[in-house]
């Protein structure tokens, strides 16, 4: 078995194929260089030997809080988002009916303006009104001539 | 959002006053996934010895003691998750707290395609990534940081036909571990945690993370020479006593 000084990117190869993720055209070469090559053959084994004692020896940590507070405070947080959300859905749909009964309101509006100027019923069709609504805004303009 | 958590600690774990939970009982204190109507559970089930499946199914339709068992379950590796990822305690609880609350919000989502702690993981390691995000954008990494990136000596560095883990006892090694993921930068240990913990692809941590496969690739390798060196380090310390 002779040892070569591996490049990066053979490095990588070797390391892919452990991971089972090297692409199926190249694993005959690599599955070579590492029966081959002593340096390719101890890259494996390292990088094994890391990989296996990360999988198996993860640091058992316990949460630092007593089940009841940690629980307590988990509780807290969702309550707090739901009012949150609450709030939010109920503004929504105020939002919701202003965005629709704008227009109607406008044109109520416009109505009287005309009624009381013109001292006679008046109706829109005898006048130039042109209105601008934006639905993204919540808004409408009217002008009126 | 760190400061959450650790906000008015009560170490009984009351809920104080006038909280909107004040006068529920832990049972029927919240309400239902997804914005249902809050769930008045009469029937008592046997929550210690029942299996994730049942009590998933029963957090789903709004019962929060069976989501509360789901916590004290699982709290722990959930929590070691995140402090792996971000090797500080506060943060780390706060983010496995938030990871229960994005639980219980989405539970209806979950449909048992993997198991449910497979699940909370992959909630609280997403939540990790978006807080080292956050943290990216206020600070640049050091130069050292950013030799490192390039894979500094470790990758120059001959490979040893010693095992780096050989020798050493259960709890030592532990403990090194632990010692080595915090030298590493955090983007090496954030690839290392999703493939070794994880267990994602290379294209799975390049699309999470935001990376070319290449990149993957490479910390991926530092982080693993690194962690040999590390390892060896000990070994060496051990044998020179």
């Amino acid at each position: 078995m002779t040892q070569t000084n591996m490049k990066l990117e053979q490095a990588l190869e070797v390391q892919a194929l452990l991971d089972g993720q090297l692409e199926a055209g190249r694993k005959a070469e690599v599955e070579r260089l590492v029966q081959d090559d002593a340096g390719a053959a101890a890259l494996v084994a390292e990088l094994q030997s890391v990989s296996h004692a990360l999988r198996t020896h993860e640091s058992p940590l316990a949460v630092p809080d007593s089940r009841e507070f940690y629980w307590s405070q988990i509780q807290r947080r969702i309550a707090a988002e739901e009012v949150v959300r609450d709030r939010s859905r109920s503004s929504g749909s105020i939002l919701g009916w202003i965005r629709w009964l704008a227009p109607a309101l406008g044109v109520a509006a416009v109505a009287a303006i005309l009624a009381m100027r013109g001292g006679s019923p008046t109706t829109l069709a005898d006048s130039s009104v042109m209105t601008f609504r934006s639905d993204a805004d919540a808004i409408t303009i009217h002008w009126l001539n | 959002m760190g400061k959450a958590a650790t906000k008015g600690r009560d170490k009984n774990g009351a809920i104080p006053e006038g909280s909107p939970l004040a006068s529920r009982s832990s049972h029927d204190g919240l309400n239902k996934p997804e914005a249902g109507p809050s769930i008045h559970t009469s029937l008592k089930h046997d929550y210690t010895s029942a299996p994730d499946e049942a009590l998933v199914k029963w957090s789903q339709g709004g019962d929060t003691e069976a989501f509360e068992q789901l916590v004290f379950r699982h709290r722990d590796k959930i929590y070691a998750r995140a402090m792996i990822m971000m090797r500080n305690e506060e943060e780390a609880l706060d983010l496995s707290q938030e990871a229960w609350v994005k639980a219980w919000q989405r539970l209806h989502q979950f449909q048992g395609e993997s198991s449910f702690a497979t699940w909370m993981t992959r909630i609280v390691i997403n939540l990790c990534l978006d807080q080292i995000r956050r943290q990216k954008k206020i600070r640049a990494e050091s130069i050292e940081q950013l030799d490192e990136e390039a894979g500094g000596v470790e990758r120059q560095m001959p490979v040893e036909h010693t095992n780096p883990t050989e020798g050493l006892e259960k709890d030592e090694l532990r403990k090194r571990i632990d010692e080595a993921m915090g030298k590493l930068t955090e983007s090496h240990r954030t690839v290392l945690v999703l493939h070794e913990f994880q267990g994602l692809e290379y294209k799975e941590i390049a699309k999470k993370v935001g990376i070319s496969i290449g990149t993957v690739m490479s910390r991926l390798f530092y982080a693993r020479r690194r962690m040999a060196s590390l390892l060896r380090g000990l070994q060496r310390e051990r044998t020179e006593e």
